[in-house]
């Protein structure tokens, strides 16, 4: 007997499964074969097995029979899918949860005290859980804070991690300040912080490039820092570009009016789609191969069939015009402060630099810890590893563009389909962004990554084609995505069809390449970071000049490649110089310089207070070596203070 | 009741403030706008009938005085002004009608953690609010300040005699020290510093005391980051922030007057055609900014311009160029307004005539670099060759004749940082240069009250000109609306315009869509020309069975208009 019945089985059951599953018997047409009670036994035999006490046989065949019908619903609602065989019993299958099964594959943590899916997307509240499920299981490892709050009142969480432990205190460490999802809409950026910290706290202690990281540098890791346009663009219908904006009012239109007129979700069904509407003159047609969801242009010389109208949406205030002043109406990325201009030379600047309560924010503790020596934004899309300057002729030091182009250089060896790219010149002009406040004000190198390059569809040497693109939307996402045209009455347009593709695609992954991008991301920032200055003081050497006095040459060492001050730094006297002193409760120092030639031993002496040296910085792979003559005896500390680079100290006895 | 004639304290101020609303509570409005870093209060003055929402909808004066941390004259000025307004409009019809239509707001001192420094023993000069910075970024907050060496109760100067110094004194009056000429074969003799120790022993004397940030630096237009005393970021200070958040809330502000170092009516800037970025006045500005100019100087008794500047960073500018308003400012007094002034007053017969002005510097462009002080603080005037000398001679002695205390006689000291070489302290008193002796601040005040009633009955105002209905007949009309501006400036400046920070004048017809057979139901009208320009607004419309139809005018700067209009052709008596 076969499954396949009038009973309201539930639908679209694939026609093969079935066929699978029933036991040897010639299929059936699709009538319920008269039941008797024996023949219901036979049924249930074959079912249930050949071992079935006797005492399990149904009475009687009246009864037999609506018992048999209802065993039917019964068994069809259950849609049991093993096939009958002894010994398969469900309680045969492992009940102590699934983690216990799990292994590794590469690139995870083995263990996971914290469970996170990652081919989702989280709102702020999400992002929010995760960070204080990681904070709870790692209490070591981190401190979680908010930065300032959203126009809305929500706040910027921030988990800190680093390790306890470290060649300096955790605030002097050098810090790397991560960032994502300043545009509402660029929400994969969320998930890669996230998954950073999730990442970090769970390798810490099994892998050792972890480990080091951790110890040196102290990671700042803020995964939303527009929480408000965040929610709104995963919450509420839309489009994959807006909800760009905060939430703030603004008016776009100049009517007097504020956020009057935003899209619509006209036929309700969850989605901000397009509109068209059937026209002779129109310059589009459906595409021919898939007419269900993708247009194509006709040539000049033709007529079309459709003319194009936009988002879904109304005029809301009536003055001819859909969609034109939607919820916010401004950039915060172009509301930071160096090289700002107003929203008629650039548009969505707001009103002044830090006019939003979320830059501001930012601003305030990135100027609150000066031991700042990276900064990474995540945006979306286009597969891009973008530096400054925003504009031509912005503010960019010759030796600091090398860093910054050797980093973007080995992160498309890490991030296939991104491209390294300078931001006014291969992109466009932004006056105001956080590239360049992070830069000028305050002389860190800095990153902007648009996450997500359309090439990971078809993996292809070049951006795929339209047709390519439907081809993934049709038999990789099974359609999912596509809204297909559908007919609808438009109070102003009339006769209209509302359809296209929902706000996830486009800018954002797809489920099964998040964690990629998540991963990939988090591994450039990790590279970048772990670029940042690893100073290390060796022994000194000591010589001696006579009875009671001392050369004492310390030599500062910077393993990687990021100077302890940038050239913009020094140029500006960001931050204070980088001073190696010497001192001792026995002795004095004499005088003292920097070495500027170890071979010809040229010293630069310092010309009051010789106990300590200033210099401007230690060099990115190199040193810095400093010579103190000494009179005096016993223990002698020799400290190292740079603010990006860290506090050391050494302390050894004069022989 | 006072007349402007003495330096306010931050208590004095708040007490003049406090009987101003008091004595006339119809009128005038006191409200804290917010506290500065040193906890005092800064105060804003709101004059106009009617309440809040009625004096938002007015065209409105924003008057600014004390932004520069060193002006003190322009309080004064400002709280004379606001007492004589008070006074008049209740005896002169004219400013009754003026404070109807127009809304006044004015904050008396935007700075006043600095004010204090005027009335402090040691008296110094500063122009900087009391937020701690590191003045010259070597890590240390506030270290080395200046000391009173000898006593006197004013921080002046020092002049030390030394070889490597780039000073000599100046030939024709020894008090002055000049910049040594090396190619006119000038060998250098001494150093100029402002009074006191080398706290912090780096060869920098003074150069990071108390505070601060200084105010008219601190705006978006031309910032400049690092620049000493222009603060972390823009609009970083809580009395920068607060002014700016003011003038966002306002949008009815048609124009704003401040006081402080830049100056833009004593001389009218050079004005160009728009660029994006913005980099000077608008061509088609110049005009306005022009003949107000001559306004200032006729209020002042000035027959030519003398030399006008601005600064990166100050509250005029960026209310010119990134709020699109009209934004004139002046220095409150100058050593070259004193002397011109005593000329002026001594010659019956001028020499040159005000409208042969000499040619006007442009704005200092962006990709200039600041000009780096020498000495610490207040930060000298760029020097020009020799004009700056002639001028600092003409008011050395104009000050001998009339304000001998301006300049303290050099006296050697023993200083300690300088063994065995020559010290002498004295020179120029703190506020010399940027405040007038207390007893010429009335008849400067009574001047300035001059010209700020005049700019406050300059704004433009719309108002209803002609309406003209054509019956057409079965329930068809053909209407048309004049609206006119009656003010002397236009309803937005080009600036305005060109920034995009002046919405269009809104009219709206208060009628059904469908009844609207030809125009549109909300119209956006380009700026209106003052001094009686106009625009026209026509629609045809279907109201059978109405007889009026009301009609909204929304200006931005220049008020609203709500009336109707009444179905009745008006070609027909």
């Amino acid at each position: 007997m076969t499954w396949q019945t009038d009973l309201p089985v539930a639908m679209c059951q694939p026609q093969g499964w079935l066929d699978r599953n029933v036991p040897a018997e010639p299929a059936e047409p699709s009538r319920p074969r008269p039941v008797t009670a024996a023949g219901w036994q036979t049924g249930a035999r074959s079912w249930l097995g050949n071992g079935t006490p006797r005492r399990l046989r149904w009475p009687g065949w009246p009864v037999g029979l609506t018992l048999a019908w209802a065993g039917l619903l019964v068994l069809s609602l259950a849609r049991l899918e093993t096939p009958a065989a002894e010994g398969d019993a469900p309680s045969a299958i492992a009940g102590d949860g699934l983690a216990a099964h799990a292994f590794t594959a590469l690139g995870s943590p083995a263990q996971r005290k914290v469970n996170v899916e990652w081919n989702r997307f989280y709102d702020s509240a999400g992002l929010a859980t995760i960070l204080r499920r990681l904070h709870e299981a790692f209490p070591q490892l981190t401190r979680l804070y908010a930065l300032g709050q959203s126009v809305q009142g929500r706040p910027l969480w921030c988990l800190e991690v680093t390790a306890p432990q470290g060649p300096c205190p955790a605030a002097r460490k050098p810090g790397v300040l991560a960032v994502a999802n300043i545009h509402g809409n660029e929400v994969q950026g969320g998930e890669a912080i996230a998954y950073t910290a999730w990442y970090l706290c769970h390798q810490y202690g099994q892998l050792p490039a972890v480990t080091e990281l951790l110890d040196h540098y102290v990671f700042y890791l803020v995964p939303t820092i527009n929480p408000d346009s965040r929610d709104y663009w995963l919450q509420q219908p839309g489009t994959p570009s807006n909800r760009r904006s905060g939430v703030a009012p603004v008016d776009d239109d100049h009517d007097g009016l504020l956020d009057e007129d935003d899209v619509d979700d006209l036929d309700g069904d969850g989605a901000i789609t397009q509109m068209r509407i059937k026209d002779p003159f129109g310059r589009w047609k459906p595409h021919p191969e898939f007419p269900e969801f993708l247009m194509v242009q006709v040539p000049p010389d033709q007529l079309g069939e459709y003319t194009l109208l936009g988002s879904e949406g109304l005029d809301n205030d009536g003055d001819g015009r859909v969609n034109e002043d939607p919820v916010g109406g401004y950039d915060m990325n172009r509301n930071w402060g160096w090289d700002w201009q107003p929203d008629f030379v650039q548009h969505g600047a707001h009103e002044y630099p830090f006019s939003l309560p979320e830059t501001r924010a930012v601003a305030e503790f990135a100027l609150a810890h000066p031991n700042l020596a990276a900064f990474i934004s995540f945006h979306n899309a286009g597969g891009m590893i973008l530096r400054g300057p925003g504009r031509e002729g912005g503010m960019m030091q010759p030796a600091d563009d090398r860093l910054l182009q050797f980093i973007a250089t080995q992160g498309q060896k890490i991030l296939p389909f991104y491209r390294s790219m300078l931001l006014w010149k291969e992109l466009y002009t932004v006056w105001g962004g956080e590239l360049d406040w992070f830069y000028g004000t305050r002389g860190v190198l800095s990153f902007v990554n648009e996450i997500w390059s359309r090439r990971s569809v078809d993996k292809g040497p070049t951006p795929p084609s339209p047709e390519t693109e439907a081809t993934f939307l049709k038999h990789v996402l099974l359609g999912q995505g596509l809204v297909p045209w559908h007919p609808f009455n438009h109070p102003t347009y009339g006769l209209i069809e509302i359809g296209g593709t929902r706000k996830e695609w486009g800018r954002t992954p797809v489920s099964f390449l998040l964690e990629e991008e998540c991963h990939r991301n988090m591994a450039f920032l990790l590279y970048f970071a772990s670029q940042m200055p690893r100073l290390r003081v060796p022994e000194p050497v000591i010589e001696s000049l006579g009875p009671g006095l001392f050369k004492v040459s310390v030599t500062v060492e910077n393993l990687r490649l990021i100077p302890t001050r940038t050239a913009q730094d020094v140029q500006n006297r960001i931050s204070p110089p980088d001073i190696i002193s010497l001192t001792g409760p026995d002795l004095q120092v004499v005088s003292s310089g920097r070495v500027t030639d170890r071979f010809f031993k040229r010293v630069e002496p310092v010309k009051r207070r010789p106990e300590r040296v200033e210099v401007d910085a230690i060099p990115g792979t190199g040193q810095v070596q400093v010579q103190f003559i000494v009179r005096g005896r016993g223990q002698y500390t020799i400290r190292v203070d740079s603010a990006k680079g860290g506090l050391f100290e050494r302390t050894g006895q004069l022989p | 009741m006072a007349t402007g004639g003495e330096y306010l304290s931050n208590p004095v101020l708040g007490t003049r403030l406090q009987s101003l609303v008091n004595q006339n509570p119809e009128l005038a409005r006191v409200s804290r706008l917010t506290q500065s870093p040193g906890s005092n209060e800064v105060w804003l003055v709101e004059l106009g009938q009617g309440t809040e929402t009625d004096r938002a909808s007015r065209p409105a004066l924003l008057v600014v005085a004390g932004i520069e941390g060193n002006d003190l004259a322009g309080t004064a000025s400002v709280v004379a002004w606001l007492e004589q307004l008070c006074q008049e409009q209740s005896t002169n019809d004219t400013i009754r009608k003026l404070l109807q239509r127009v809304t006044i707001y004015a904050l008396p001192r935007v700075n006043p953690d600095a004010a204090e420094a005027f009335f402090a023993k040691p008296k110094a000069e500063s122009a900087v609010n009391s937020r701690p910075v590191d003045d010259d970024r070597d890590g240390l907050i506030d270290e080395d300040g200046p000391e009173d060496l000898n006593g006197d109760g004013l921080i002046t100067w020092m002049r030390v005699n030394d070889p490597e110094g780039e000073y000599i004194l100046d030939p024709a009056e020894p008090r002055l020290l000049v910049r040594a000429d090396r190619a006119k074969g000038q060998a250098g003799a001494w150093r100029l510093l402002t009074e006191g120790r080398d706290n912090d022993g780096d060869m920098a004397w003074n150069e990071d005391g108390p505070g601060g940030v200084n105010l008219n630096r601190n705006f978006p237009f031309n910032y400049r980051f690092f620049a000493p005393e222009a603060g972390r970021y823009q609009v970083c200070e809580p009395e920068s922030r607060a002014l700016a958040d003011f003038v966002v809330k306002h949008p009815n502000i048609a124009a704003a007057f401040s006081f402080g170092i830049a100056d833009n009516l004593t001389q009218t800037p050079k004005a160009e055609p728009p660029k994006r970025p913005p980099v000077a006045l608008h061509e088609q500005d110049a005009d306005y900014y022009r003949e107000l100019g001559k306004a200032w100087r006729l209020a002042l008794g000035l027959t030519k311009e003398l030399s006008g500047q601005t600064a990166p960073g100050t509250f005029s500018d960026w209310m010119y160029f990134h709020r699109g308003r009209l934004s004139l400012a002046a220095r409150a007094w100058s050593p070259a307004l004193a002397v011109a002034m005593a000329q002026s007053q001594t010659n019956t017969a001028s020499t040159t005539n005000d409208s042969a002005a000499g040619p006007s510097p442009a704005l200092p462009s962006a990709s200039e670099p600041a000009p780096k002080p020498k000495a610490s603080r207040p930060a000298p005037e760029p020097d020009k060759p020799d004009t700056a000398s002639e001028e600092e001679r003409a008011f050395l002695k104009w000050a001998d004749a009339h304000a001998p205390e301006l300049f303290v006689q050099w006296q050697p000291i023993q200083h300690p940082d300088f063994p065995g070489q020559r010290v002498e302290v004295g020179g120029w008193a703190p506020f010399a240069k940027t405040n007038p002796p207390e007893k010429l601040l009335a008849d400067l005040a009574k001047r300035h009250a001059k010209f700020l009633t005049d700019l406050a009955s300059r704004l433009p105002q719309i108002e209803l000109g002609s309406i003209k209905v054509k019956d057409l007949r079965d329930g068809v009309f053909d209407v048309t609306l004049t609206i006119r501006n009656t003010g002397y400036l236009p309803t937005a400046l080009a600036q305005g315009e060109f920034s995009q920070q002046v919405p269009p004048t809104r009219v709206t017809l208060l009628l059904d869509d469908k009844a609207i057979l030809a125009g549109t139901k909300r119209v956006m009208l380009g700026p209106i020309a003052g001094s009686g320009g106009s625009k026209e607004v026509r629609w045809v419309i279907l109201a059978p069975d109405r007889q009026r139809v009301e009609v909204e005018v929304v200006s931005a700067l220049a008020g609203t208009i709500r009336t109707h209009i009444e179905l009745k052709d008006t070609s027909q008596p």
